[in-house]
Formats: structure tokens, sequence, C-alpha cells
């Protein structure tokens, strides 16, 4: 029998051709992050001043943890919009159950956590086992923790902030804010949870081919449920990072951040259908965004202009990427 | 000649790995049923493909009623004449027959769609091939030979003059082709060419003129139906003999242990009353047409889909497998039919697929041991012999013939005692195929259990032990394979007793 002897050129055909494509689909959102940076500084010499790189790293904080989540979501193939609704829902927790006393602070904290935790454990759990689709089923749990909140508070949120918790939202050791330091820890830990770990890899095959992954053994759902759980926690968390930030309690503290996080996801590369996206392009992502809001800021515009420049940015990145693709 | 109304010349056409098509030559007249045969592979679909422009060649030209055409898309193919009616049926199963039929042409009144006008074209269409369905019905509730008339008649309601069929007759029964075979004929008496594709022979007899025949990407002839022996066509087909390309069998002897059997087996609409035993280093294979159940059962027996009644004994234990992972524990692996949709993860590395149903065995607390990944992974390279640059190479680019070695990697880390797999060598080259035979024949020499299904009846034939014959969600016979035929094969497949 004649075996067939493959010329190589044919196996691997376009190789040549997609080196210079996969490194710009890789590292594209570092390239941009770079590029804004200097362009940002040549507009506007004072975004290099050290006192508005602070603010703007403290700014990114909150942003940054829901974003982490919410990576998790979107690498299993789903998304969250639930999360601003529960950053909103800590925000008041704390000003109402600390009160301004700082001894509260640790057990409403652990609360709110908790309180995270269930909210992505059901949506987790309906998700899977009912098989509701994410949009609706966070959409849904959105609205519902937004009608919680109203009643409880009757539209107007009580309570105050203690100053332990401004600290940790807004405080910062040798000149580094407390909150970046606490981003940068959970960075890693998901980086490594996410590259070393039998969790990250069969959360990425998931992702990636969810029916070849549970043929091969993976539990699917439980894989899918966790990354809810974990974005429902750093929701939590990151509403008390902001809680501590803003210093007040807001029936709305941390709206649209479901949005922003998404849109910093996918212009960190992450591809919407999952399976595909890093950590370290979701934190360009992260940066990129509040930098666009640091910089429309710095040049005194208007807020809105911020919506405009951000809504161009979100759809160009998605073209980029699928541009990029279809090669 | 000058009643040709297809000419195809010098088509040639290769993708990764493969030439699918090597200077084919391809002619029809007007009127008449042109068979188109060839093992899976031989180029018939490609040919097709290029004939309704979903592929463009890379070499040769098509000429149409004497003129020289370019087929940019199958848009332009439907403008020039040629319909096609793929296996899987392009119907809209929420319209009715009527919608379907005159889907894009619905007749109009102003601005507003005549509906009785709908109906009433679409009745006379279906009238004038004898078909007896109501316009009005939705497509969803038909019958897949009902089905199939909806197709044939849009294609003719398209003023088709060449009208291609792709295995036509996979999934339909006795008097459902005999109907088929009707409809072709009064198509054949408007004066329009029918392109018939299959690889059932008895029926190329009954219902052809002429037929030709291609292999591994060439053209091998072309025979007048009347005059040619089946023996001359199977010849062309093959060009080889059996055990050129199938490894040696084990010779299967009574005291061989009982390693699998399943037990009283149903799954609603889907297989009933399923009992077989397999042992230890044998290949059992189970054939029958395309829904008789065969996937069904398989990725029931692996925990894939639910299933009613019946029991599943692993080396003589009643073992409750109702998912995938326990499958696994229990020393089973699944090689699925369809690679892209069921077995790869196609973004990742080679390296990360093939670890995937084992990344307990590799982990310590959680955590993966990437050094002894890499040494495990690139000794399953080097041993199933898989084309790759490097194994963390995204699988996407490899050839069909790897990815299946892939796969089949993936599941020798689970170090499983039995692999079911589902079509092997769907899609994968003859050079290929033949690796993936000695692959399996060599597991199965070492200990390991195989269940094989496939609708390739010589594959079949060549590669099993024992075979069984799924008919209608139920085993039909079993068969012995040193004395089975592929006759006997289809007999039990199509139901007759």
């Amino acid at each position: 029998m004649k075996m067939r002897v493959f010329p190589t050129m044919t196996i691997f055909s376009g190789r040549e051709f997609r080196i210079s494509g996969e490194i710009l689909r890789k590292h594209g959102s570092y390239i941009a992050l770079f590029i804004l940076v200097i362009l940002s500084g040549i507009i506007q010499p004072i975004f290099f001043h050290p006192q508005n790189i602070f603010n703007l790293l403290l700014k990114a904080a909150p942003l940054g943890v829901v974003t982490l989540g919410q990576f998790f979501v979107i690498l299993g193939g789903g998304f969250d919009l639930s999360v601003a609704s529960l950053m909103a829902t800590t925000n008041i927790i704390a000003a109402a159950g600390m009160y301004g006393r700082d001894e509260m602070c640790l057990s409403v904290s652990l609360l709110c956590l908790g309180l995270g935790i269930l909210v992505g454990l059901t949506n987790g759990l309906l998700i899977t086992k009912r098989r509701i689709p994410p949009f609706i089923m966070t959409l849904g749990m959105m609205i519902f923790l937004q009608g919680v909140r109203f009643v409880w508070t009757k539209g107007a949120p009580f309570g105050t902030i203690p100053p332990a918790l401004r600290f940790i939202g807004k405080g910062s050791i040798g000149g580094i804010p407390l909150s970046v330091v606490l981003l940068a820890i959970l960075a890693i830990g998901s980086f490594v949870v996410l590259t070393k770990t039998t969790y990250g890899r069969q959360l990425y095959s998931t992702g990636g081919n969810w029916e070849a992954a549970r043929l091969s053994g993976v539990n699917v759902d439980r894989v899918i449920i966790l990354t809810y759980i974990i974005s429902g926690f750093m929701a939590a968390l990151a509403g008390l990072l902001l809680t501590g930030y803003l210093g007040l309690s807001d029936n709305w503290a941390g709206k649209g951040y479901e949005l922003k996080s998404i849109a910093s996801v996918v212009i960190g590369g992450a591809a919407l259908t999952g399976g595909r996206g890093t950590i370290g392009g979701t934190i360009a992502g992260v940066l990129i965004m509040t930098i666009l809001d640091n910089i429309v800021l710095l040049l005194n515009l208007e807020v809105e202009i911020q919506m405009i420049v951000e809504g161009i940015v979100i759809i160009g990145a998605v073209a980029f990427y699928t541009a990029r693709k279809s090669h | 000649m000058a009643d040709n109304i297809l000419e195809m010349r010098n088509i040639s056409k290769a993708f990764p790995g493969v030439q699918a098509l090597d200077n084919v030559f391809f002619k029809c007249k007007k009127g008449e049923v042109i068979a188109l045969v060839g093992e899976n592979g031989a180029g018939k679909s490609t040919l097709m493909k290029v004939l309704v422009g979903v592929y463009q060649p890379d070499k040769g030209e098509i000429i149409l009623r004497g003129k020289r055409v370019k087929v940019a898309n199958p848009r332009e193919a439907q403008k020039l004449g040629i319909s096609i009616i793929y296996q899987e049926f392009n119907l809209l199963p929420y319209l009715n027959v009527a919608e379907n039929i005159l889907l894009g042409r619905e007749p109009h009144r102003g601005p507003i769609m005549n509906v009785s006008e709908l109906y009433s074209q679409a009745d006379e269409w279906l009238k004038g091939l004898g078909i007896d369905l109501d316009p009005q019905t939705p497509v969803y509730k038909l019958s897949v030979a009902q089905q199939q008339m909806v197709e044939i008649t849009k294609a003719l309601s398209l003023n088709a003059n060449l009208i291609i069929m792709d295995e036509p007759s996979s999934s339909l029964s006795g008097h459902e082709l005999n109907s088929l075979f009707e409809r072709i004929h009064l198509l054949q008496d408007k004066g329009i060419t029918v392109i018939y594709i299959s690889h059932r022979l008895d029926e190329i007899f009954e219902v052809a003129d002429r037929v030709t025949v291609l292999k591994d990407g060439k053209l091998m002839g072309t025979l007048d139906c009347k005059v040619t022996e089946k023996s001359t066509l199977i010849r062309m087909m093959v060009g080889r003999t059996l055990d050129e390309t199938y490894p040696e069998k084990a010779e299967i002897g009574v005291d061989r242990k009982e390693v699998f059997s399943v037990a009283g087996l149903s799954s609603e609409g889907k297989f009933q009353d399923i009992n077989f035993k397999v042992h230890k280093g044998e290949v059992l294979g189970i054939a029958g047409l395309v829904g008789s159940g065969r996937t069904e059962l398989a990725k029931a027996i692996f925990g894939a889909e639910p299933r009613d009644k019946g029991e599943i004994y692993l080396n003589g234990e009643r073992v409750g497998i109702d998912t995938p992972n326990k499958a696994i524990k229990s020393g089973m692996g699944f090689v699925t039919e369809d690679r892209r949709k069921e077995g790869l993860v196609i973004g990742l590395s080679v390296r990360k697929n093939i670890t995937l149903p084992s990344l307990s065995r590799i982990a310590r607390l959680g955590f993966i041991d990437s050094k002894e990944e890499r040494k495990k992974v690139k000794g399953l390279v080097r041993d199933l012999d898989i084309k790759t640059p490097s194994i963390d190479w995204e699988v996407e680019y490899l050839s069909g013939g790897n990815q299946q070695k892939v796969i089949l990697a993936k599941w020798l880390t689970a170090m499983p005692q039995f692999i079911i797999f589902d079509e092997p060598t769907r899609g994968i080259d003859v050079g290929a195929k033949a690796e993936i035979y000695h692959l399996m024949r060599e597991l199965a020499k070492k200990g390991i259990t195989i269940l094989m299904i496939s609708s390739e009846l010589p594959e079949i034939l060549g590669m099993c032990d024992r075979i069984l014959v799924m008919h209608e969600g139920r085993i039909a016979g079993e068969l012995p394979s040193k004395k089975a035929t592929e006759e006997e094969i289809m007999f039990l497949a199509t139901g007759g007793k």
C-alpha cells in the first residue's frame, strides 16, 4: 500500500504568515497600552506626574478586581452582568453595617464577601443546571439585587464608612496604594490558577469546546459554577474597595462596572466565545479603560466625551481582533 | 460530443495534507442519470463542491452546454441551472412545504405575499413529480424521505437542468428508495440530468445509466451500467485486496476473558434492548445505517447521554456510569465521530489536548507537573508518529489524520481498558487510515478491548473480529467477520429478515 508523504509546507501552510498576526493578536493590548501611555504624556505632560499616576492606579484597582472575576466567567464562555449591582449592594451593606465603626469592618466585610459567593453560586447553579442563558440569569440577578437594595434603603442609603475601610480603599504604604497591592496579588494568584493548575486547564478547555471537555471527563458544570463564584467574590471585594475609595454610601456605587469590566476583558484580547485570553492582557485592558477616563479629565473635556471615546475603543478593539483571527 | 451538457476538464484541488482531486475529467449527457462512486475520501463530494462553486479548483475548467463557465459561488451555480441536494438537507424546519419550495421566490401581489398563489404553485410542482404532500405541512413534521422529496421539488422549481444528489439513499428504507428512483426517472423524462453520488453499488445498477469511478482523487474510468459487472466496478473502486490495508486479526479463543458487556440497554426513541459482550483484546464492530442508533448507543454507554434502562458491566462488575467522567475513571475511552466538535479543543495545543482526560495523573494538589506532562506527551507523539512541529502547536493546524492521532494519544494517557471508536477514519486520507488501523490493532494486541462503529463496510470487515449490525435502534444480527460479506451486513442493516 502506498503511504502518502506529506510535504511539510502543505501541512503547516501559512505558518510564516501567521506569526506576525499571532504576535499582534497575543500582544495587541500591550502595544495599545504602550502607545496610549506615550500619547497621553505627549498630549498632556501632567499625565506622568506621580500624583496623577497614583490617582490613576487607585481608580483602576476596583475595576481591576471586578474585571479579574469577569475574566474567569468570559473564559468559560459566559459573562456576568450582575457584578455592578452586587458592588452597589455591598456598598450599602458596608455603610449600614459598619456605621463608621472600625471594629465592625472585618465582620461586615466577610458578610459582603459571603453574599458575593452566594450570588455567584446562584448564578452558576441556574446557568448550568437549569440551562438559563448567562445574559438572562445575570441580568435578572442585577435587577433583583437593585430591587432588594431599594426596598431595604427606601431609596435613601444610610450609615457611614469607617476609617479602616477608607484606608484600604484609598490609603497607601510607602507611596503604593494598598488597593493596588491587593489587585496585584489577586492578578498573580489568578495567573497561577489559570496557567499552573488543573482547574485553569479545564477552564480553558471548557470555554474552548464545552462538549469535547465534557467528553474528556471534565466536570464542566463545576468548572463553570466556580467561575461565577469567583466573579461574585471579586465583585463584592471590588465593591468594598470602591466603598473605601468613595467614602460614602450610594445606591448606584459602581454603576456601569459590569459593562466596563466586560469591555476591559475584550480589549485585553479575550474571546467573548470563551477559551482564549490572558490575565496580562486583561490587566492591560483595565489600564487602557482607566487611562482613557483619566486623559479626558486631564484635558478638561466633558465627562460625556469619555463615553464617546470608550465606545469607539471597544468596537475598534473587537474589530481588530476579529480581523486578525480571520487570517 | 455535442450532447454533453457538462464537461469538467483537468480538475485538481489540494487541501493541506491531501490532494483531494488530481486531474479529474467528468462528463454527463442531457437527461441521463450518472452515478459517481468511490470510497470515502475518493473525492466525490469535493468534485461536486467544485461544480457548485463551494470550492474553487486549483486547476481545470468547467464547460456547461458548450460554454466555459466560472462558478464563483453556489448562488451562481443555481443561476446556471445546477442544484445540489446534500445529505443534510437545507430546509427550514418551521416553515411549511410550500414556503420551503419557493423560498425567496414567493409570489407577491404588490408588497404582500400572495399566499393562495404560493400554495397552488407549490402544489403544482409537487403534483408534477407525483408527490402526495400537503404544501401547508411544516417541514419538521415530515419524515426524512418526505423532506428529500421537498428538496427535489425545490430543485426542480429552480429550473435546474442538472441535479446533484449526495448520498440520497443513506437513510431511506426499501420502499422509500423505490419512490426516490421513480422521481429520478420522472426527472430524466423531463430532460434533466441527475448526478447520483453513492457507494451502494446495487442501487447504482438499478438507477444509473453510466457510472464514473473515483479513487484517491483520481479518475479511474466511466462505465456503461448495462454492460458492466459489479465485480469490475468494485475492483476499480477499491484497487487493492483487503489484507494490504488492514492489519492481521487476532485469534480469538473461547477462553478469552469477558471485559465489557451491556444488558437490556434502552433509550426511548433511540435504541432498544441492546445486549452484547466484548472480550479482552477483541475488536467488536457495530455496523448500520446512519440514524440506526449506533452513535447514540455509544454515547449512552460512555455516560454522555441519558439512558432509560439497562445495565453496564465492566470486568463482570456492574458499573453505574452516568457521566463521561465516571466512564473514564472506570477505564473507558471514547474516540468521537466528530473531531472538531467533540474530540478536540481546537484552539489549544497538542500537549494540552492530549493530557486533558488525565490531568489528575500528572498533578499534585491541583498543580500540573509540567515536566512530567511534557515527557508523557513527547513519548506519545513519538510512539504514534504524530506529525507536528512541536507539542505546543495548536491542533487546529494539523491534518485530519494527525488530529485523529492526537485524540488517540489523549485516551491512551488515561490508560483505558476499553475504547469506543466512532467512525475512526472519517475524513482522513488513505495513508493515515492505514496507520490508524494498525494502531488500533496494536492496542487490541496489548489487551485493550475495542468497540468500533463505522459506516464503511470494508473497514468493518477488515478490522473487526465480530460484527453487530444495528437497524432502527435494535441489534438486527451478529456476524463472525471471517464469513461476513458486505451484502449480508447491508441486508441486516436495511431491515432484512
